[in-house]
């Protein structure tokens, strides 16, 4: 197969996996591009909205079009890690001799949803942080790998405080994007309630595999990105850290922490997979625009006067991505704007 | 991929495209620096000659030749290039890309089908101008130059004021010479001339000039500069001018009565002749002073004692003449000595001149009418036995008695105890103490603060008060009124 072809299947795939997904969820189109270019890029994806959008229906949703193990963990305060990793228990043999075995736990699964991540204990979410960056979890000093492609989609309510745990920046800064669910449109609700309140129930089928899954990961790392374009990724993720010389005012005035290094990956990788699905074989610079906001809002962090003033991420994420582009196009010749 | 003729070819023709925009842009501001420069040479017109238009519009056409050779000349890279292209055909940044990684060792095989991608949508793109055209500021604003090039060019030059006087002693000379040549001539054979003979120099400069507002102008005429405004009606009349003129040089000569506005008007004098000797000799030894400082102050003082009636002058005079036999240790002990008969002095026009009431000056006055004829002041009278200025006694022309003199006549220090309460107040009662304190006293504030006031009008109006000190005294009275 050529590299024509594959990138036709790859473009197809994409298309087929959002087209069943979008056969039961109505509306938040971009959302579930995002989260099917997230599961191509390798990341994990972090939604946040209001119960009853959807986001978890989304998930199992994809989870049932692709042909993947899945798995759902409640995430509640009394959570243990080892009810997420698995744990060693004592078994006899035939023999009559007790040894220990390893009890997998539910995070040894291609998918795994885990729904209201908020609201166990920091502890608790601290034992998703080595599968999710490594892809194997080490449980009584042995290291055991979790099955490929690994991909853990989380939900969090934004509005319910009480009995909710934030997520550590550690924990944020390993998703590579975090998505924002908002209310549908009265269209899109009219929508919901037609398809939800009727007899008919969509099918979804299963159309994409775990390994075309790891093979499409392996073409989307080819895509070839000029320099400039790099430079326009590195500028935009700089340009969030108020200690850089060239910050923007709003990053300087707002921002405590800019994003990681893996806010640059995400962003570029991101902006691959986005190429490719538009049967583009190059990162532009409005792959970069398009992808900067879920790849970064969860990687600045406001300063107080940020938050006293309620400065949104997304807005303080356009204004860095849309300073750095004037700033480089400022940096040109008039005629080679 | 270099041998693409589809990309080449887009890239070649955006580089020119980009090359003449920038040879526009660059004509534009040279063309604008030339003809600046051609303004002033339409300015100097007069100096330059008939040549000024000529070389005026040489540089305005040199100024937007270097521009266009500056603009083309410079070069553009490829990559520059492939994203104006990539912008100007929407192609997402294929051509940039195309052009980066078709050479690099590390290229993927999603770059061939990159390279095929991006020749097919070049070799099918309909070329059009994408390089927009880009005016810059001087571009907008070269119509004023040029347009002032324009109106110069066709101008008559401008006359520059050649910046001297008129020389009346010249002109009286040459009229001297020529009348003594036209007697001389008279003596001889040639008739006398009916019109005496006209001096150039002035009349170039006549008011008769002047009033013809719209009367051509000679080179060199001063007549010029007024032409316009009302001084142009006006004769001149040079003979008033030298008068006021050597009147107020006559003033600069006397420097005495130029008050010196730099000055610190509330510093005796004594007081910066005491800084000037504490700066010349602090920390010191005599040997190290230097001695054309020291002389310095030193005839200063003697002048202060001459002009003020002091008695230091003789000290002042010994310390300079110790300083000429080379002896600075003396030098500096005569300078003590007048210091010190300075400061006495000082001292006592404080106390006494300040407070001294108007009976007392009243009293003064009388006391210097009959000082006039017995040669000494009220004060320098010696009374005998029995007599003196006490009610009743002695020489008083008062049936009570002249009043006594306190202060005046026995002066020593007197210290006003308590704080004074905020706000308006007619009197102040004062608890003295120290030796005078057995006189207990109530000074009517307001009275006393209305006498001084117009005391203060009287003195800054007649003493060489600065006119800028005088806001600063009526403030500070008007202060002591609102307490």
């Amino acid at each position: 197969m050529n590299q024509d072809s594959r990138v036709q299947a790859f473009v197809a795939a994409f298309e087929a996996v959002r087209a069943e997904v979008e056969k039961v969820i109505v509306g938040h189109h971009e959302v579930i591009t995002h989260v099917v270019t997230g599961l191509f890029a390798g990341g994990h994806v972090l939604l946040e909205g209001v119960p009853g959008l959807g986001k978890t229906l989304l998930i199992k949703t994809l989870s049932e079009g692709l042909e993947l193990s899945f798995s759902r963990i409640q995430f509640t305060p009394d959570l243990m890690p080892a009810d997420i990793i698995g744990t060693n228990i004592i078994v006899e043999d035939a023999d009559g001799r007790k040894h220990f075995q390893f009890q997998h736990g539910p995070i040894f699964a291609h998918i795994l949803l885990a729904d209201e991540i908020n609201r166990a204990t920091p502890k608790t979410q601290s034992a998703l942080l080595e599968g999710m960056q490594e892809g194997a979890v080490t449980v009584g000093g042995a290291s055991r790998p979790l099955p490929a492609p690994f991909f853990v989609l989380a939900t969090q309510n934004p509005i319910e405080m009480e009995g909710t745990y934030p997520l550590p920046e550690a924990q944020l800064d390993r998703f590579l994007f975090k998505l924002r669910v908002r209310y549908p449109a009265i269209e899109e609700l009219n929508a919901i309630i037609d398809r939800t309140t009727q007899s008919r129930t969509a099918t979804v089928s299963r159309v994409l595999s775990g390994p075309a899954v790891l093979s499409f990961r392996e073409l989307i790392r080819e895509v070839p990105i000029a320099s400039h374009v790099r430079d326009f990724a590195s500028a935009i993720v700089m340009a969030t850290h108020p200690q850089w010389e060239q910050a923007p005012d709003i990053a300087r005035r707002f921002v405590r922490y800019g994003a990681s290094p893996r806010g640059a990956q995400a962003l570029v990788l991101g902006a691959k997979v986005r190429a490719l699905a538009e049967g583009r074989y190059n990162v532009s610079t409005e792959d970069i625009k398009a992808l900067a906001a879920p790849a970064l809002r969860h990687r600045v962090i406001l300063n107080f006067e940020g938050e006293a003033e309620g400065v949104d991420t997304d807005t303080l994420v356009a204004r860095v991505v849309a300073d750095t582009e004037a700033a480089v196009a400022r940096g040109r010749e008039p005629f080679l704007r | 991929m270099s041998e693409s003729p589809g990309i080449e070819g887009l890239l070649r023709r955006i580089r020119r495209e980009i090359r003449r925009r920038r040879a526009e842009y660059y004509g534009l501001r040279g063309a604008f620096w030339g003809a600046l420069a051609g303004v002033v040479i339409l300015l100097a017109k007069h100096a330059v000659g008939g040549a000024a238009p000529w070389t005026a519009a040489a540089l305005v056409i040199l100024g937007a030749a270097a521009g266009i050779a500056y603009g083309a000349a410079r070069g553009v890279r490829r990559g520059d290039v492939a994203r104006v292209a990539d912008r100007a055909f929407g192609l997402d940044d294929r051509v940039a890309t195309t052009l980066e990684w078709a050479d690099r060792p590390d290229r993927t095989r999603l770059v061939d089908t990159l390279i095929a991608d991006t020749v097919e949508r070049v070799e099918s793109l309909a070329l059009k101008r994408v390089v927009k055209r880009v005016v810059p500021r001087e571009g907008r604003i070269l119509p004023l130059p040029v347009l002032a090039c324009l109106v110069l060019a066709v101008t008559p030059p401008i006359p520059m004021p050649s910046g001297r006087l008129p020389d009346f002693l010249s002109s009286t000379e040459e009229e001297r010479e020529e009348r003594a040549s036209s007697s001389m001539l008279e003596e001889t054979t040639r008739p006398l001339a009916k019109d005496p003979l006209k001096r150039p120099s002035f009349e170039e400069r006549d008011f008769a000039q002047r009033a013809g507002g719209s009367g051509a102008t000679t080179t060199g005429d001063l007549s010029a500069i007024f032409k316009d405004t009302s001084l142009a009606s006006q004769r001149p009349d040079f003979n008033s001018f030298m008068k006021k003129g050597d009147e107020r040089l006559r003033m600069l000569e006397q420097v005495d009565r130029i008050p010196d506005l730099q000055s610190d008007f509330t510093n005796s004098q004594f007081k910066m002749v005491y800084r000037k000797s504490k700066a010349l000799t602090g920390g010191l030894r005599p040997d190290q002073i230097s001695p054309q400082k020291l002389r310095e102050l030193l005839e200063e003082m003697e002048r202060l004692g001459r002009k003020g009636g002091g008695n230091w002058s003789g000290d002042a005079m010994e310390g300079m003449e110790a300083l000429e036999g080379g002896q600075s240790d003396r030098a500096l002990e005569a300078m003590q000595k007048a210091l010190d008969k300075m400061r006495a002095m000082d001292e006592a026009q404080r106390s006494g001149k300040g407070l001294r009431g108007g009976r007392e000056n009243e009293r003064g006055g009388r006391g210097k009418d009959r000082a006039r004829g017995d040669g000494m002041g009220p004060e320098d009278q010696d009374f005998g036995e029995g007599e003196g200025l006490m009610p009743g006694r002695g020489r008083s022309g008062s049936p009570k008695g002249e009043a006594t003199q306190r202060l005046r006549a026995n002066p020593f220090d007197v210290g006003v105890e308590g704080e004074s309460r905020r706000g308006r107040k007619d009197g102040y009662d004062t608890n003295l103490t120290g030796r005078g304190g057995s006189m207990a006293s109530r000074l009517q504030y307001l009275g006393v603060i209305g006498q001084y006031r117009k005391a203060m009008e009287d003195a800054i109006t007649r003493e060489q008060v600065p006119r800028d000190f005088h806001d600063q005294i009526r403030n500070y009275f008007q202060s002591l009124d609102e307490r």
